[in-house]
C-alpha cells in the first residue's frame, strides 16, 4: 500500500444543538483514488470534509492521516498533507493578487523567497494560469477564481485534496477545464458535489452519504446509474445519463 | 449609475491603470508615497495670499500626467468630493476679507477673493497629486510601502483585507438595493421597517464569510504571523525621482519663481 | 464629513497626525494582547462590509433626505474599540485613496474627528458603561443614539477648530459652529437609529457577535473613571453649545453658550484666544518661512507681477503639456 491513505473509523458528530450530523462513519480511501461524495442538502458532506480538515475537533471515533492520528498537536503536520478548495472562492482567496494568494501557503511553511517563488509558478503552470499571476483576485472571472484556489492548494504539493461543490458557478467551458485540471492531480481526491455529471468525469468511486452514514459505496457505474437508489436519497440521475438512455433506441 | 456602481467601477479602473505597464508606475511605491505627501504639505503650506506662488506648484502635476499620459478629467471629476466642504469654508471669504490688496486696470481685487482662490487651487492640486499616487501604484504596492517604514504588519494586513473583499461588498450592497427597489420602486432609499433586517443579513453574512477566509487562512498554515514577500531592491531611478521633484518643489516654494518670471513681462 | 487636504495646515495635519498615530499604536497593543488570530480576518472583512452598507440610503421617514450608517459605533459595538479603531483607520485611508474622500495630509485628522471619536469615546464611554449589565432593546437603541450623536458633535466640533487653526477661512468662529453643530446633531440622531436598527438585529440573530455586553466591570480602574468625567464634562460643553444653539431664541445663541461654559465674560475674549492660538499656529507652522527675497514685496502673491508671472507660467506649461500629448499621439499613430 502507498503512503497516501486516509482512515476514518466510527466517526461520531454532533452540533451543540444535539442532533447528530455523522454517526458511525467507517471510510478508507487511498492514493490514485477519485472519491466523489454525493448525498442530499443536509446529509453531512460538508461537515464530513471539515471533519476531516480538523476545523471541528470535538467528534467521537478516529481520523488518521497517513497513519497521524488527527489532533490538536498534529494539526500543521497534517494540514501541510491536505488541500481544500472551498465552495466560495471568494472566501479562499484573500489575497490581493493571484501571486501572492498562491505564495501564501509557501511561505508559511518557512520556505525560503526562491523557493516559494519556484512553487508559485509550479502552481500556476498545473492550473494552467500563468499569466494571471500579477492579476488582481477582483478581476478574475468565477471560472478563473476556482482555478486559482486550486493553485492556491497545490502550491504546497499536497498529498490529498478536498473540493467542497467545485463546480457551482461555473460555466460549461470553465467546467470542463476543470475537469481537465483535476484529472490531472493524481494522489487522493474527495469531491463533496450535488452536480452527478461533475462526479461522473472525475471520479473512480462514488460514496452516497445519508443521515451521517454512508448509505452506498461503489464505482460510479454502480451508484450514478441507479436510478432507484438515488431517487430514495433525494438525488436524479446525470443529466448525460439519462440523455444517453433516452437516446438508445428501444 | 448607481452610487454603488459607480463606486466599483471607480475602484476597477483605478486598479487597471495602476497596473499598467509604465515606468511611473514601475518605480518604487515608497518613493511616491513620500513624495506625494510631501508635494502635499509644500502645497497647503503656501500663505492664504500666495496664489501667484501656488500657481508654479501645477509643474508636477501636469509634467507626470503628461508623461505617464493619465487622463485629466478622471482626475478632476474626484473633485466632486473635496469641493463641496472646501466651497462652504471659502465662499465666504470675499464677504468677510474686504481689504483690496491688488488692482488690476481697474479692477480692485480684495484678499478674500485671493485667499478663496488660493484654497480653491489648492483643493485642486491636492486631489491631482493624491490621484498621481493611486493612478500609478497598486494597493498591495502601498501597503509594501508601509511595511518598509514599519507600520505595523497588523495593520497593514487589515487595509489588505479592507481592499481586497470591498468590491465583494459593494457588489453584494447593489444586489441587495437592486432586489429591494425592484420591489419597492417608489421610495428613494430603503424603509425605516426593514433597516435593521437588511442591513443585518447582510452583516451575518459578512461575519460567516470573515470565518471561512480565517479557515482558510488556518488550512494553509497560518500562524497567526502574516508573512509577505520581498520587494526587490531599490534601483537609481526609485531614489532620483522623489529627490529631484522634492528639490524642485522646495525651490518653487523658497523663492518666488513665478514673480520672478513675471517680472521679466512687466 | 471628511477634512480636505486643502483645509489643513501642516502643522495641524501633524499635529493630528501624531495624535492618531498615538491612539493607533495603542490599539495595535491592545489587539495584539488579545491575541485572537481571528481577529485579522474579521477586521478586514467587517471594515469592508461598513464600507459597502455606508454607501446604502436609508430613507429617513417623512422626510424626502436619506441616512447611512455610523462605522465607527457600529465596528467598536463588534470588534471593540481597539479593532474598530484600526478597522475604522484602514476604512478611512481606501476612501482617501480611492475616492479622494478625505486626503492623505489630511487623514490623521479625519481618524481623529470619525474614528477615534467614533470608536474611543462611542464604546469606552458610552456602549461599555450601559451594556455592563446585558443588553436590552432599549439599552441598544440609547447607546446608539447617544454614541453617534456625542461622537458627531466631538468630531464637527473638531473640523471647525482645525479649520480655523490652518486659517483657510474666513468665516467666523461663531458662525461656523452655529452651521455645524446643529446639522451633525440631526445626521447623528439618524446615523445613531440606523445604526441601533442593526444592533438590535443582531442582538435577536446571533447576541454573541456583540462587544463589551455583560462585562460586570471586570477591571474597570479608577484612571478610567477620571477619563469618563473628563470627556463626559467635554461632551457636555460641545452638546450645550449645540444644543443651546439649535434651539436658543437669544439673538446671538452660542455667545451666551460659550460665555457660561467657558466662564469667559465676553465672547470677544473667547474668539480673540481662537484667532491668536490660530495666528501663532500659522506663524509657527509655516515650516518653511514666508519668502524673505530680497527686493521683493512683502506679498508676492499680490503683487502685479505676481500675477502675470503666473499667468505665463500656467499657460508655459500647459501649452507644452498640451504639444507634448500631440505629438506623442501623432507618434503612436504613425
Amino acid at each position: 500500500m502507498s503512503h497516501i491513505h486516509l482512515d476514518v473509523e466510527k466517526l461520531n458528530f454532533s452540533y451543540e444543538s444535539g442532533t447528530p450530523v455523522i454517526s458511525d462513519l467507517t471510510f478508507h480511501a487511498s492514493e490514485h483514488e477519485a472519491v466523489g461524495i454525493i448525498g442530499a442538502n443536509g446529509a453531512g458532506k460538508s461537515t464530513f470534509l471539515k471533519l476531516l480538515l480538523g476545523l471541528n475537533l470535538n467528534f467521537t471515533g478516529s481520523i488518521r492521516v497517513e497513519e497521524i492520528p488527527l489532533e490538536k498537536k498534529t494539526l500543521p503536520q497534517i494540514r501541510e498533507k491536505i488541500g481544500y478548495v472551498f465552495q466560495d472562492s471568494d472566501s479562499q482567496l484573500f489575497m490581493t493578487t493571484v501571486g501572492e494568494d498562491v505564495a501564501f501557503a509557501p511561505r508559511n511553511y518557512g520556505l525560503p523567497e526562491e523557493e516559494v517563488e519556484r512553487r508559485v509558478l509550479a502552481a500556476l503552470e498545473k492550473v494552467h494560469i500563468s499569466h494571471l499571476r500579477d492579476k488582481s483576485i477582483f478581476k478574475l472571472s468565477g471560472g478563473e477564481k476556482k482555478l486559482a484556489s486550486l493553485a492556491t492548494i497545490l502550491s504546497t504539493s499536497p498529498d490529498m485534496i478536498f473540493l467542497d461543490e467545485p463546480s457551482v458557478a461555473l460555466d460549461p467551458k470553465n467546467r470542463r477545464n476543470l475537469i481537465h485540471v483535476l484529472n490531472e492531480f493524481e494522489h487522493l481526491k474527495l469531491i463533496a458535489s450535488h452536480d452527478l455529471d461533475f462526479i461522473w468525469d472525475t471520479c473512480s468511486r462514488v460514496v452516497l452519504l445519508s443521515q451521517g452514514q454512508i448509505a452506498a459505496d461503489g464505482t460510479p457505474e454502480q451508484i450514478l446509474t441507479n436510478q432507484a437508489l438515488l431517487e430514495e436519497n433525494g438525488l436524479e440521475l446525470p443529466l448525460s445519463l439519462t440523455v444517453r438512455e433516452n437516446r438508445t433506441p428501444g | 449609475m448607481s452610487k454603488i456602481g459607480q463606486a466599483i467601477s471607480e475602484i476597477q479602473t483605478l486598479e487597471n491603470i495602476s497596473r499598467e505597464d509604465r515606468w511611473v508606475n514601475r518605480l518604487h511605491p515608497l518613493g511616491k508615497l513620500v513624495l506625494t505627501v510631501f508635494y502635499i504639505t509644500v502645497t497647503v503650506s503656501f500663505p492664504k495670499y500666495e496664489l501667484a506662488g501656488l500657481a508654479g506648484m501645477l509643474l508636477y502635476p501636469l509634467a507626470v500626467f503628461t508623461v505617464a499620459d493619465l487622463s485629466f478629467g478622471d482626475a478632476l471629476r474626484r473633485l466632486r468630493v473635496v469641493l463641496p466642504l472646501v466651497m462652504i469654508m471659502g465662499i465666504l471669504n470675499p464677504f468677510f476679507d474686504r481689504e483690496i490688496l491688488l488692482t488690476i486696470g481697474r479692477v480692485p481685487i480684495s484678499g478674500g477673493v485671493i485667499s478663496m482662490l488660493t484654497l480653491m487651487v489648492k483643493a485642486v492640486l491636492t486631489v491631482l497629486a493624491g490621484y498621481l499616487l493611486i493612478a500609478t501604484t497598486p494597493m498591495d504596492e502601498i501597503c509594501r510601502a508601509m511595511r518598509v517604514i514599519h507600520i505595523p504588519k497588523i495593520f497593514v494586513i487589515v487595509v489588505l483585507l479592507i481592499y481586497r473583499y470591498v468590491t465583494v461588498f459593494l457588489s453584494e450592497a447593489r444586489r441587495i438595493t437592486q432586489a429591494y427597489e425592484l420591489r419597492a420602486p417608489k421610495q428613494r432609499g430603503v424603509h425605516y421597517k426593514v433597516w435593521g433586517s437588511l442591513l443585518g443579513q447582510m452583516l451575518l453574512r459578512s461575519m460567516d464569510r470573515a470565518n471561512d477566509i480565517y479557515e482558510s487562512m488556518q488550512l494553509r498554515g497560518f500562524d497567526g504571523n502574516f508573512r509577505l514577500g520581498k520587494k526587490a531592491a531599490l534601483r537609481p531611478a526609485d531614489f532620483l525621482w522623489p529627490v529631484l521633484w522634492a528639490l524642485v518643489i522646495l525651490a518653487l516654494r523658497l523663492f518666488p519663481v513665478v514673480e520672478l518670471i513675471g517680472r521679466i513681462f512687466v | 464629513m471628511h477634512m480636505a487636504d486643502a483645509l489643513v495646515a501642516p502643522v495641524v495635519a501633524g499635529t493630528m497626525y501624531a495624535a492618531s498615530a498615538g491612539a493607533a499604536g495603542y490599539s495595535i497593543y491592545k489587539v495584539r494582547q488579545e491575541d485572537n488570530q481571528k481577529k485579522i480576518p474579521v477586521m478586514g472583512v467587517m471594515g469592508a462590509f461598513v464600507f459597502a452598507a455606508q454607501m446604502i440610503n436609508f430613507t429617513i421617514p417623512g422626510t424626502g433626505s436619506s441616512g447611512h450608517l455610523c462605522g465607527g459605533m457600529m465596528l467598536s459595538a463588534l470588534l471593540g474599540p481597539w479593532g474598530g479603531f484600526l478597522t475604522m483607520i484602514g476604512v478611512l485611508l481606501i476612501q482617501c485613496l480611492f475616492f479622494a474622500d478625505g486626503g492623505l495630509l489630511a487623514l490623521g485628522c479625519n481618524v481623529w474627528n470619525m474614528a477615534f471619536y467614533g470608536c474611543f469615546v462611542g464604546s469606552l464611554l458610552i456602549w461599555r458603561p450601559i451594556m455592563k449589565k446585558g443588553a436590552s432593546r432599549l439599552k441598544i437603541i440609547l447607546a446608539s443614539v447617544l454614541g453617534c450623536v456625542l461622537t458627531l458633535q466631538m468630531g464637527a466640533f473638531s473640523v471647525t477648530l482645525e479649520t480655523m487653526l490652518s486659517g483657510v477661512t474666513e468665516l467666523p468662529f461663531k458662525t461656523f459652529v452655529a452651521a455645524m453643530q446643529p446639522i451633525h446633531l440631526a445626521i447623528g440622531l439618524v446615523e445613531g437609529l440606523i445604526t441601533a436598527a442593526v444592533l438590535l438585529f443582531v442582538n435577536e440573530a446571533r447576541p454573541e457577535l456583540l462587544w463589551g455586553v455583560g462585562e460586570a466591570s471586570k477591571k474597570e480602574g479608577k484612571l478610567s473613571f477620571g477619563w469618563t468625567i473628563g470627556i463626559l464634562g467635554v461632551l457636555a460643553l460641545l452638546i450645550g453649545g449645540g444644543l443651546s444653539l439649535a434651539a436658543s431664541s437669544l439673538p446671538d445663541g452660542l455667545e451666551w453658550a460659550i460665555a457660561r461654559v467657558t466662564g469667559l465674560e465676553e465672547l470677544e475674549t473667547a474668539e480673540a484666544v481662537i484667532y491668536a492660538g490660530a495666528e501663532k499656529v500659522q506663524s509657527t507652522t509655516s515650516f518653511l518661512p514666508d519668502y524673505a527675497f530680497k527686493g521683493s514685496e512683502s506679498a508676492v502673491g499680490t503683487t502685479v507681477s505676481g500675477i502675470v508671472g503666473a499667468l505665463i507660467v500656467v499657460a508655459v506649461m500647459v501649452g507644452s503639456a498640451f504639444l507634448f500629448r500631440y505629438f506623442r499621439h501623432k507618434k503612436k499613430q504613425s
